[in-house]
């Protein structure tokens, strides 16, 4: 094909080119790094809680009777939640996966305060907890009755007994997680716990946190003032049963206040609905985007197909099949957009580097540059056929008859 | 060889119909160098689209060398445009965007010629028009007289079996003209058939015949060969 | 002559509509995302009390762990503890200063038919209503005194005083909170800083406190704290008062220094002090100690969000595409028509004159552009808000300083693209034009 009298005719009229190959460069870069921050949000949205989250909901007690017995009551509520039918089991918890508030401590293999510990999620349970979650028990043994004992807030003594998630055994003992189980690891600096058993997944309460799989449970009831119930239901049954276990635990005592029930699909959703909206967002941007390039490309084209009629008209009169002057405006795109996609890969990565550097995002794959650059080309190609095909159609008698 | 047989070409527009050839009767012999003249609006430039292959016709018989060129596709007409025909226009049509050298290669593109095949020919022709210092200027930066004989250099790069020319000299000075004249004459002279639309009369008789065109019909044909007088004039 | 340009520029647009549509929406596209973006980076990034920013300082004291800083590089904890906030109350030298955190409590109207509920609550010192100038609608707050004699006495929002009070001026009267009966003392007027400088540990878009009680109180009843704690060392010992002298950090603490000689000297008090604990033995990092006004503190703590930032960025390049488009379907609307132009300029037009006209065109869509970018801006402030909730409450409000900013914005990017077209236009040469090949 005539890339050189393309090309040459093409630098006697560069700025439109130049336009066209700047907005497909930009054009690439946002729709790369875009789809790239879409991918690794979508990628964390995917991540299991490890809880049967269809299933579950919670809400908080608070006391404030003077005559409130917090104890009492505690063990109350949670014998006349699990005996309610539809309910599969309930727990007492300081924390919900992926509500964004939780309890944090470090645990080491080796005691005293220079021993580097690693962040752990803690989650406060009985010997029910394990089913309520409806996480998967890999190794060990769940907590017996006679391990789980009372916490005050001011409290800073452990139990010797913990759980683990793989995930934290993984951290702790890289050789062979699975041997965690029997194996001490120490609290507080100098507190010992036993690992008695290792279940699957539960997530810490902060979804943005690297440690995010990496959690702990321990066998304990709080007196806190405040008291959380995670509540597991059959299937079907948590919306029935929601405003059921409320009106229940608020008549059961007027000295206190129920509040803030939420299902654990609505608080996934809260959760993650920064990412969602931002991904939601970056899609609309994407799709505007590439149809303002696209529709550019359409309008500066048929302004050279009307700008060129006469030399089109000539082309013809001299020999040129349709076929010829089609290809000649496709080749003369293929070409612009090409530099375009050149740019843009250079400022795909430049900017990538910037947000990484800035924003701690993972740098991107390569592989999305080629794709982005096939998108581009098939972009610009379906941009300027249609100008092209009205180029072709220009009768080859506009030669003689145009003044 | 290019013979007409009853050619007839409507033009039609939403309210008016505009018979631009009425039965057209022609035939135009291989080594003529014919001038065509009439009054503006005889259908001169209709005739030579025609003839070229650039527009298609309305009804009647079209055989160039030979071949029925009635019901051809476009890019079969395009093809004989590309190999047969040479085209030069009263207003050049020269590519703004283009230098001289790449001008005379538009149809030498089409033609499929490798490179060094294409290089030979338009050196030669560019020096055939005598303009061979200036491959790399633009048509901008040349006299009109200067833009008609690249126009020409392109037309003849292709050795093409027929020239058509539509005023060739329509917008050049009468020196200017006489010196495109020569040199189509000398074309003619080297055995490719010219046809020439002219408003000129003496330009007119220094062809070889004239066709006179009146309202869409051949209205009077002259060979000044066969009058053996150059001056005889056919209006 | 405007008028004329005017008119011929309207005539242009109508003779290319779907050109001109396009043009338009390109440029309305780009202001309107970017002004959308840059609305919610500028309330993220607002200065909260632009009056007194200047005067007022965040206090950090590197109380921290010896092996690791609190912050990577080498960052003292962002709250301080109970022990030096407690000292810094007693002898700091400060116009104003105070301590303070965040807590849940139980507040049960005056009456029986009244359900209790929870209300957030903001525990801090006298200083605190004068130091940030909180609008009072009765009363005041409590003074000092009140501080040292640990009264039990509340300053209650405008919503919380109509929801238990009807709106009433409620000063003197007494509601339950915590378990124990509160005097309202003061009830303050719609007062919610964006960002919310004061304790942005614990969320600097959230919800302003619903009522207002002495520290030292919060701290006598050991209400529950909902703010965030931090240890670095293990509490020694069980119960409220361990947890008091711990190293655990939980409390902010801001201090009134209008000038550079109180900060000197506040500087100097905070380094001796530090001195001091190191000798009993706190204190094992090196001496780093911070006073951050308002606009430095909501730098350090990076208030702006991430995903705002990136997307503002992103929405700027948006723009860039949209103008890179317009001036593209300029240049050649104008060169398409430099026969016109030529023909112009033979009839004695001058290059001024046609500059000016095909300004006023560029001007005229650069004006409609920034229009409907306005339109689209306060859509996808409505959108963001439908996306994201109560999470971007407060957050989406053009003020007349975007709306503005938009128009200009509009105005400046269309004549900017239309500027290279434009010069390009009126350099044909007439000769040229008018020559034809
Ligand atoms: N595309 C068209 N549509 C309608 N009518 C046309 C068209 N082209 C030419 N005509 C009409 O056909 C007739 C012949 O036109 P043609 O261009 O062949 O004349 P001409 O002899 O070349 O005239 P001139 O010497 O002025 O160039 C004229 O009446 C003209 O108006
Ligand atoms: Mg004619």
């Amino acid at each position: 094909m005539e890339f050189g009298p393309i090309l040459r005719a093409m630098t006697r009229n560069k700025t439109g080119a130049i336009l066209i190959a700047l907005q497909i460069a930009f054009t690439m870069t946002i729709m790369i790094n875009a789809i790239h921050i879409i991918e690794e949000r979508n990628d964390a949205m995917a991540r299991p809680s490890g809880l049967d989250e269809a299933n579950l909901f919670y809400l908080t007690s608070t006391g404030f009777a003077d005559d409130f017995n917090e104890q009492q009551q505690i063990e109350e509520d949670l014998r006349q939640i699990r005996a309610l039918s539809g309910v599969v089991n309930a727990v007492q918890i300081n924390a919900i996966p992926l509500s964004g508030g939780g309890w944090s401590m470090g645990l080491s293999t080796e005691p005293g305060a220079d021993a580097d510990g690693t962040g752990v999620a803690v989650y406060f349970v009985d010997e029910h907890g394990i089913d309520t979650f409806g996480v998967e028990q890999v190794a060990g043994e769940n907590f017996d009755i006679t391990d789980v004992g009372w916490r005050e807030r001011t409290d800073t003594e452990w139990p010797d007994k913990t759980i683990l998630t793989v995930a934290m055994a993984t951290e702790m003992f890289p050789d062979d997680p699975m041997s965690a189980v029997g194996k001490t690891v120490y609290i507080n600096d100098t507190e010992p716990m036993t690992v008695i058993g290792l279940i699957k997944t539960l997530q810490a309460p902060w979804n943005g946190w690297s440690g995010v799989e990496r959690s702990m449970l321990v066998p304990q009831k709080m007196l806190f003032g405040s008291a959380r119930y995670l509540i597991r239901t059959e299937p079907g049954a948590r919306d029935t049963l929601m405003p059921q276990v409320e009106e229940m635990l608020a008549a059961s005592n007027r000295g206190r206040i129920i509040r803030s029930m939420r299902s654990l699909e609505e608080t996934r959703e809260r959760s993650y609905r920064g990412d969602r909206s931002m991904t939601l967002m970056l899609k609309i941007v994407v799709g505007i985007l590439t149809a303002v390039t696209a529709l550019g490309i359409v309008g500066l084209a048929s302004f050279a197909v009307n700008r060129r009629t006469r030399q089109i008209g000539t082309r013809r009169a001299l020999g040129a099949s349709k076929g010829d002057i089609m290809r000649y405006f496709l080749v003369e795109n293929f070409m612009i957009t090409t530099m375009g996609v050149v740019l843009g890969a250079i400022m795909t990565v430049i900017f990538n580097i910037m947000l990484v550097d800035s924003l701690s995002l993972p740098p991107l794959n390569v592989w999305y540059i080629p794709a982005a650059v096939l998108v581009m080309w098939a972009v610009g190609f379906l941009a300027v056929s249609g100008p092209a095909r009205r180029a072709s159609n220009v009768p080859p008698a506009v030669a003689t008859r145009t003044a | 060889m290019l013979s007409m047989q009853q050619i007839a070409k409507v033009y039609r527009t939403d309210t008016v119909e505009t018979h631009a050839l009425r039965e057209l009767t022609l035939t135009v012999d291989e080594g003529d160098f014919v001038a065509v003249t009439g009054p503006s609006g005889s259908g001169k430039t209709t005739f030579l689209n025609i003839a070229g292959l650039l527009e298609t016709f309305s009804s009647g018989t079209y055989m160039l060398d030979g071949r029925d060129v009635s019901n051809l596709n476009d890019s079969a007409r395009s093809k004989l445009r590309n190999e047969k025909i040479g085209f030069i226009f009263q207003s050049f049509n020269l590519i703004p965007d283009l230098n001289i050298f790449d001008n005379v290669d538009v149809p030498l593109r089409y033609r499929g010629f490798k490179s060094a095949e294409r290089k030979a020919r338009i050196e030669k022709y560019l020096d055939v028009v005598g303009l061979s210092g200036r491959m790399k200027h633009l048509p901008s930066q040349l006299s009109g007289g200067q833009q008609q004989r690249v126009a020409i250099a392109r037309a003849l790069a292709g050795e093409p079996r027929f020239l058509l020319a539509d005023e060739p000299t329509g917008n050049l000075d009468s020196a200017m003209a006489r010196s495109v004249m020569g040199l189509l004459k000398e074309i003619n002279e080297e055995g490719t058939t010219i046809v020439m639309v002219t408003h000129d009369p003496t330009l007119a008789n220094e062809a070889k015949t004239n066709i006179h065109l009146k309202d869409g019909v051949v209205s009077e044909t002259a060979s000044i060969s066969q009058l053996g007088n150059g001056k005889q004039n056919a209006a | 002559m405007f008028s004329y340009y005017f008119r011929l520029a309207l005539v242009s647009m109508r003779r290319n509509p779907i050109l001109s549509a396009l043009m338009i929406a390109a440029i309305g596209l780009g202001i309107g995302a970017s002004m959308t973006t840059i609305t919610v980076n500028y309330v993220m990034s607002s200065n909260p009390i632009p009056h007194k920013s200047d005067d007022l300082y965040y206090v950090q004291l590197d109380s921290w762990d010896p092996n690791n800083a609190a912050n990577e590089p080498n960052e003292p904890p962002d709250q301080v503890t109970w022990t030096d906030a407690m000292a810094l109350m007693r002898d700091a030298p400060a116009l104003r200063q105070g301590a303070q955190a965040k807590s849940n409590l139980v507040l049960e109207p005056p009456g029986d038919d009244e359900r209790p509920f929870m209300v957030l609550a903001r525990s801090n010192f006298a200083d605190f209503f004068p130091m940030f100038d909180l609008p009072f609608l009765y009363g005041s707050g409590w003074d000092r005194d009140a501080d040292e004699a640990r009264e039990l006495v509340v300053v209650l929002s405008r919503e919380i005083n109509d929801r238990v009070f009807g709106g009433e001026n409620s000063v003197g009267r007494t509601l339950r909170l915590g378990g124990q009966h509160f005097r309202v003392v003061g009830v303050i007027d719609e007062w919610s800083p964006m960002p919310k400088f004061y304790d942005v540990t614990n969320g600097p878009f959230d919800e302003p406190e619903e009522i207002f009680i002495p520290f030292n109180t919060m701290v006598d009843f050991q209400f529950s704290r909902s703010g965030n704690t931090n240890c670095w060392k293990a509490v020694d010992g069980n119960g409220f008062d361990a947890f008091l002298r711990s190293e655990c950090v939980w409390i902010q603490f801001w201090a009134e220094l209008p000038s550079q000689a109180e900060r000197d000297e506040y500087m100097q008090f905070l380094n001796s002090y530090v001195e001091q604990q190191k000798a009993l033995g706190r204190f094992p990092r090196p001496m780093n100690n911070r006073l951050s006004n308002v606009m430095q503190w909501m730098e350090n703590q990076e208030v702006v969000d991430d995903d705002a930032q990136v997307m503002m960025w992103l929405s700027l390049m948006f723009l860039v595409v949209c103008l890179l488009n317009t001036v593209g379907l300029l240049l050649s609307k104008f060169l398409a028509k430099s026969h016109e132009i030529g023909l112009r300029r033979a009839v004695g037009a001058s290059r001024g004159q046609l500059f000016t006209q095909h300004l006023v065109e560029s001007a005229t869509i650069g004006l409609a552009g920034g229009l409907l970018g306005l339109g689209l801006a306060w859509l996808g402030l409505r959108g963001i808000e439908l996306l994201f909730g109560d999470m971007v409450d407060r957050m989406t409000n053009m003020d007349w300083v975007m709306v503005l900013a938009a128009i200009g914005l509009a105005i400046v990017s269309a004549i900017v693209a239309g500027l290279y077209p434009t010069w390009r236009a009126c350099n044909v040469q007439p000769a040229a034009q008018l020559k034809s090949i």
